[in-house]
C-alpha cells in the first residue's frame, strides 16, 4: 500500500487522468473484440466479399443451403470442442455420425427378422431417433473407457474407432444406401417424413438443422460456462495433473466428454440423413477433419484448456461458406481443397499473432 | 569489492506488460567475484529483470553493458555466449528428458558420425550433480520422476556445468533443505574465488548475510536502494521492501488443541515410509521437519491418495476412511498444498477458477455454479493474502511466482477442508505476506482446523508449530511437544547420528 501524498496540487493530476482512462476503456473494448472476435471478423469479411463477388451468394436458396450444411458441421464441431478443450481429440465423429444415421435409417425403413415369425421394424421415428443417438453416445462411452481405463492415447483410440465403426455401418447397411431400391418384404421405400423435416424443413423460415444447432450451442455454452462439468473440462485440458491433485475426477471427465461428442455426432448424422433423404455408411467421411478445423478456426486451443463453442460455430460457418463461395465462383474442386487448407493455416497464424499481441 | 572489475551494468531498463509496468528505469550492476542479492516483495520485478538479462524477455528500453560492451537485442543464445546462466524460479527442465539430457541440453557430447556419447554425457551430469553433493540422482532418470527439490538441484547443476561468468539464481533454495543449501553456498563461494559474478534472489532473508556482499532492493518495478551487506540488516531491508515499518512478525503460538481429528496407524509405503503412526488434533499446527528425502512429501502424498500405501489405516474423527484418489481425500475433508507449483496451477485460467477448483470435484457433473459467489469468495483470500495485481480475470501464468503461491494457499484455505497439509506453504512468498500467511493459518487452527505443516525452514517450523515431528528415512525420529528444541537440536535429530552437526 503506497501512501498518497495529501496536498491540494494532487487534485489536478487526478482530474486530468479521466481522459486517458476513457480512451483506455475504448481501447479495451477494441482489444477485447480483436482478441475474442477474430473468427467473427473473418466470417464477416468473407461474407462481404462473396456478396460483392457473386449475385448468387445472398439468394434465399443459397442461404438456406449454407445454413443446412453448416448446421451439421456445427453440431459435430460442438462435440469436438468438448473433446479438444479437455486436451483430447475425436477422430471418430464422422464414422459415429454415419453409424447412428445408418442404424436409425435401417430401423425406420426395414424389417429385421429375428425368426420366421418374430421381427422388428420398421419402427416409428420416435423410436429410431433415440436409438440412433444412443448408439452415438455408446460409441463415445466406449472410446472414453478405452482411453481412460486402457490408457490408450486419444488419437489412437479414436482412429481405431473411425475405421471400426465405419466397418460396422457397412455391415448394417450392407454397403447400400438406406432406404435402398431393392424391395425386401416389409421394407419402406422412403424415410419417415419427420426425419426429412428434421433435415430439410423450416421453422418460421429458418431451416430446422440451424435451429437444432443453435439450441445445442446454447446448451453447450451453458454447460461449459456454468456447470461443474464445464469447469472440470477446462481444468483437465489446462493442466491435467493440477486437476487431479485438486480432487477432480479426470477419468470421469474425459469419459463424459467423449459421450457428449458421440451423442452430438449421432444427432448430426441423423440430421444429415434427413437432409440427404438417405443414409449410408460413408456419409461422414472427412467430417472428423472438418470438425477439427472448425474448432481450431474458432480459436479453441488444440492443446486444450482455452476456447469455447461460439468460436466453433463460427468456424463451422467459415468452413462451409468458404466451400460454398468457391463453388459459386466456379473454382475447380482441386483448387477449392487447396484454398480451404490454406485458409485454415492463415486463420490459425492470425489467431496466434493476435493472441501474442493483445493478450492480457 | 569495487576494486573488482565490473562484469555487468544495466541502465534505465524499462519493461511493460499489458496492464503492468514491471520495470521502471532500473539501474543495476555486478562485479566479478561478488554475490549481489536482489530482494523485493512478490511481483516487484526481480524475475523480470533477470529474464531480461538472460534474453528470455525483451526490454522496452535501456542499456545492458557486459564487460564494457553494450548489447543491443539480447537473445537467449547470445546471453549464453556472453557467459550468462540462469536458474529459473519456475524450473525450466524438460519433463520427458533424462537428467543428463537436461543438464547437457543442446550440447550433448558426440562421437564420430554424430553419435551421442552417452557414457560421457552421464559422467558429466554425475560430476556436476556431485559438485552440489548430490549423489542419489541417477542421470538416466526422466525429470518428471524427480521431486521438486531434485529438479531444483538438476537445474542448478545444468547452469554450473556451463562455466558461466554471470550466474543468475532466482530463488534457487526455495525447495531445498538445510544440507543442500549448505552445499550450494559452498559452491557459490568457490565460484566467487574464480571471479564469477552472481545475482541471487531469495525470500529467505537469513541467507542474505550468509553469502551476499551487496544488496539491492526493488519495489513496484523500481530499485529503491543498493547497499553493502553490512548495512542490510533485516529491519532496514524489510522497510525498504514493503515501504513502511514491518508489523510484528511472530504469530501468537497459543495452544488450544481439541479432540483427535486425524489418526494414522502403521502407515507403510514401499521404500518410503515405515510403520508411521501419527495423530493430529483439532486446532493444532503440527510441524514436520526432515532433510531432503526423509519421507515428508511421501507421507502427505499417501494421505492424499497420490501414493498407494501397502498397509496401515487412516482415521478421521475416529472413523476409518479409504483414500485411493485425491477426490476421496477432498471429500473426506483433506486439503493438500503440494510443493510443485507448476503441477498445481491451471496456467491459462484466471485466479477465481484456480482458487475454487477443489470445490468442483465433489459436485454432480451438471450442477450449476454461482459465478458471482465464486468471485466474491475468491476475492476474500486474494485480499487477505495480498495477491498482486488483485485482478481476478488475470491468467495465473502472468502472476509472479510468489503471487502464484498465494493463489494456491487461497485455494486450500477456501476449500473448506478440515485437515490441511501444507508442504512448504511460504515457498517463494515475501516477508510481509509470510506474516499474513502465518496469521491466517493460526486463524484457521483457532477455528478448529488441523494443519500439518511440512517445512525445511527451521525458524518457520519452530515459530509456527504447536508440536514438531522430525522425520528421517521414512520414520519419525523425534517429537517435540511442550518444549521447543533449538535449531541445532532439530537439525541434529534429522541428520544421521554419525554426521555430527557442528
Ligand atoms: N508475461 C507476463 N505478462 C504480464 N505480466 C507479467 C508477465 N510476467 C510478469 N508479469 C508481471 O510483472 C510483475 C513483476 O513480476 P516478476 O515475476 O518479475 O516478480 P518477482 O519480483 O519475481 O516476484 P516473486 O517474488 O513473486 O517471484 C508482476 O506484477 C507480474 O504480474
Ligand atoms: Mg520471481
Amino acid at each position: 500500500m503506497t501512501e498518497q501524498p495529501i496536498n491540494p496540487q494532487a487534485i489536478e493530476p487526478t482530474e486530468r487522468k479521466e481522459k486517458p482512462s476513457q480512451t483506455n476503456s475504448m481501447w479495451r473494448v477494441v482489444r477485447r473484440f480483436l482478441l475474442q472476435g477474430g473468427p467473427l471478423i473473418a466470417l464477416l469479411l468473407l461474407c462481404i466479399y462473396l456478396a460483392l463477388a457473386t449475385p448468387f451468394f445472398l439468394t434465399e436458396g443459397n442461404i438456406t443451403n449454407v445454413l443446412r450444411r453448416g448446421a451439421v458441421l456445427a453440431i459435430l464441431a460442438i462435440g469436438q470442442t468438448f473433446v479438444i478443450l479437455s486436451a483430447g481429440i475425436d477422430l471418430s465423429v464422422g464414422s459415429v455420425a454415419a453409424l447412428s444415421a445408418s442404424v436409425s435409417a435401417v430401423l425406420m425403413t426395414q424389417r429385421i427378422e429375428i425368426t420366421e415369425t418374430l421381427f422388428i421394424g420398421p419402427v416409428d421415428f420416435w423410436v429410431g431417433l433415440p436409438i440412433g443417438i444412443g448408439v452415438g453416445a455408446l460409441a463415445g462411452l466406449i472410446n472414453g473407457l478405452i482411453i481412460t481405463r486402457g490408457r490408450i492415447p486419444d488419437f489412437i483410440t479414436t482412429l481405431g474407432a473411425l475405421v471400426t465403426l465405419q466397418g460396422l455401418a457397412l455391415l448394417i447397411t450392407d454397403g447400400l444406401p438406406v432406404p435402398s431400391y431393392s424391395s425386401a418384404p416389409g421394407a419402406l421405400s422412403s424415410l419417415p417424413e419427420q426425419l426429412t423435416w428434421l433435415g430439410s424443413g423450416a421453422i418460421l423460415g429458418i431451416p430446422v438443422p440451424a435451429v437444432v444447432a443453435l439450441v445445442i450451442v446454447i446448451i453447450a455454452w451453458y454447460v461449459l460456462r456454468y456447470t461443474a462439468l464445464g469447469r472440470a473440462i477446462y481444468a483437465v485440458g489446462g493442466n491435467r495433473e493440477a486437476a487431479r491433485v485438486s480432487g477432480i475426477r479426470v477419468e470421469r471427465t474425459k469419459v463424459a466428454v467423449y459421450v457428449i461428442s458421440g451423442m452430438l455426432a449421432g444427432i448430426a448424422g441423423i440430421v444429415l440423413a434427413g437432409r440427404l433423404n438417405s443414409a449410408n455408411a460413408l456419409m461422414g467421411q472427412g467430417q472428423e477433419l472438418d470438425s477439427i478445423a472448425a474448432v481450431v478456426i474458432g480459436g479453441t486451443n488444440l492443446f486444450g484448456g482455452e476456447g469455447g463453442v461460439f468460436g466453433s460455430l463460427i468456424g463451422a460457418l467459415i468452413t462451409t461458406i468458404l466451400g460454398n463461395g468457391l463453388n459459386l465462383l466456379n473454382v475447380s474442386s482441386f483448387w477449392q481443397q487447396v484454398t480451404q487448407g490454406l485458409v485454415i493455416i492463415l486463420v490459425v497464424i492470425f489467431d496466434q499473432w493476435r493472441r501474442r499481441r493483445f493478450s492480457t | 569489492m569495487s576494486s573488482e572489475p565490473t562484469l555487468l551494468e544495466m541502465q534505465q531498463i524499462e519493461k511493460r506488460f499489458p496492464g503492468v509496468h514491471a520495470l521502471k528505469a532500473v539501474d543495476f550492476d555486478l562485479h566479478a567475484g561478488e554475490v549481489h542479492v536482489l530482494l523485493g516483495e512478490n511481483g516487484a520485478g526481480k524475475s523480470t529483470l533477470m529474464k531480461v538479462l538472460c534474453g528470455t524477455e525483451s526490454r522496452d528500453s535501456g542499456q545492458i553493458i557486459i564487460r564494457g560492451e553494450p548489447t543491443d537485442d539480447l537473445t537467449p543464445k547470445q546471453a549464453q555466449e556472453l557467459g550468462i546462466g540462469m536458474v529459473f524460479q519456475e524450473l525450466s527442465l524438460v519433463p520427458a528428458l533424462s537428467v543428463a539430457e537436461n543438464i547437457l541440453i543442446g550440447r550433448l557430447p558426440r562421437r564420430s558420425f554424430g553419435m551421442i556419447d552417452w557414457s560421457q554425457a552421464n559422467d558429466i551430469a554425475r560430476e556436476n550433480l556431485a559438485r552440489l553433493g548430490v549423489t542419489h540422482i541417477d542421470p538416466h532418470t526422466p525429470v518428471r520422476q524427480l521431486n521438486v527439490a531434485e529438479q531444483q538441484l538438476t537445474e542448478i547443476a545444468r547452469v554450473l556445468s556451463r562455466d558461466c561468468q554471470i550466474l543468475l539464481l532466482d530463488e534457487p533454495t526455495s525447495a531445498l533443505s538445510e544440507t543442500e543449501v549448505d552445499r550450494l553456498f559452498e559452491t557459490i563461494q568457490r565460484l566467487r574465488e574464480q571471479a564469477v559474478g552472481i545475482i541471487y534472489i531469495s525470500h529467505r532473508l537469513d541467507e542474505v548475510a550468509r553469502i551476499g556482499q551487496r544488496v539491492t532492493v526493488m519495489r513496484d518495478g523500481a530499485v529503491v536502494g543498493t547497499m553493502p551487506v553490512e548495512a542490510a540488516d533485516r529491519d532496514t531491508v524489510v522497510q525498504l521492501m514493503v515501504g513502511h515499518k514491518p508489523g510484528e512478525q511472530r504469530a501468537d503460538a497459543q495452544r488450544r488443541t481439541g479432540p483427535s481429528l486425524l489418526r494414522i496407524e502403521n502407515l507403510t509405503v514401499q521404500d518410503h515410509l515405515y510403520q508411521l503412526t501419527l495423530e493430529l488434533h483439532q486446532g493444532e499446527i503440527l510441524g514436520i521437519f526432515g532433510l531432503m528425502g526423509a519421507g515428508q512429501t511421501e507421507l502427505a502424498d499417501a494421505l492424499f491418495g497420490l501414493l498407494p500405501h501397502e498397509s496401515g489405516a487412516i482415521f478421521i474423527d475416529n472413523q476409518p476412511v479409504q483414500i485411493d484418489h485425491p477426490g476421496d481425500a477432498v471429500a473426506a475433508g483433506i486439503g493438500y498444498l503440494t510443493r510443485d507449483r507448476r503441477g498445481s496451477l491451471i496456467p491459462v485460467q484466471p485466479i477465481a477458477p484456480n482458487v475454487t477448483l477443489p470445490l468442483i470435484g465433489g459436485l454432480p457433473l451438471l450442477r450449476s455454479l454461482n459465478l458471482r459467489d465464486e468471485r466474491s469468495a475468491a476475492n476474500k483470500y486474494i485480499q487477505d493474502l495480498q495477491v498482486r495485481p488483485p485482478d481476478l480475470n488475470r491468467s495465473v501464468r502472468y502472476l509472479s511466482g510468489g503471487n502464484q503461491q498465494k493463489v494456491l494457499l487461497a485455494r486450500w484455505m477456501h476449500s473448506g477442508a478440515r485437515i490441511l497439509i501444507f508442504d512448504e506453504p511460504t515457498r517463494g512468498i515475501d516477508v510481509g505476506a509470510k506474516a499474513e500467511v502465518f496469521a491466517l493459518m493460526r486463524r484457521l487452527a483457532n477455528d478448529g482446523i488441523g494443519i500439518i505443516m511440512i517445512s525445511s525452514e527451521i525458524p518457520e517450523v519452530l515459530s509456527m508449530s504447536d508440536r514438531i515431528l522430525v522425520m528421517r528415512d521414512g520414520r519419525f525420529k523425534a517429537e517435540y511437544a511442550s518444549e521447543k528444541p533449538t535449531q541445532a537440536e532439530l537439525l541434529h535429530s534429522a541428520s544421521y547420528a554419525t554426521e555430527q552437526v557442528s
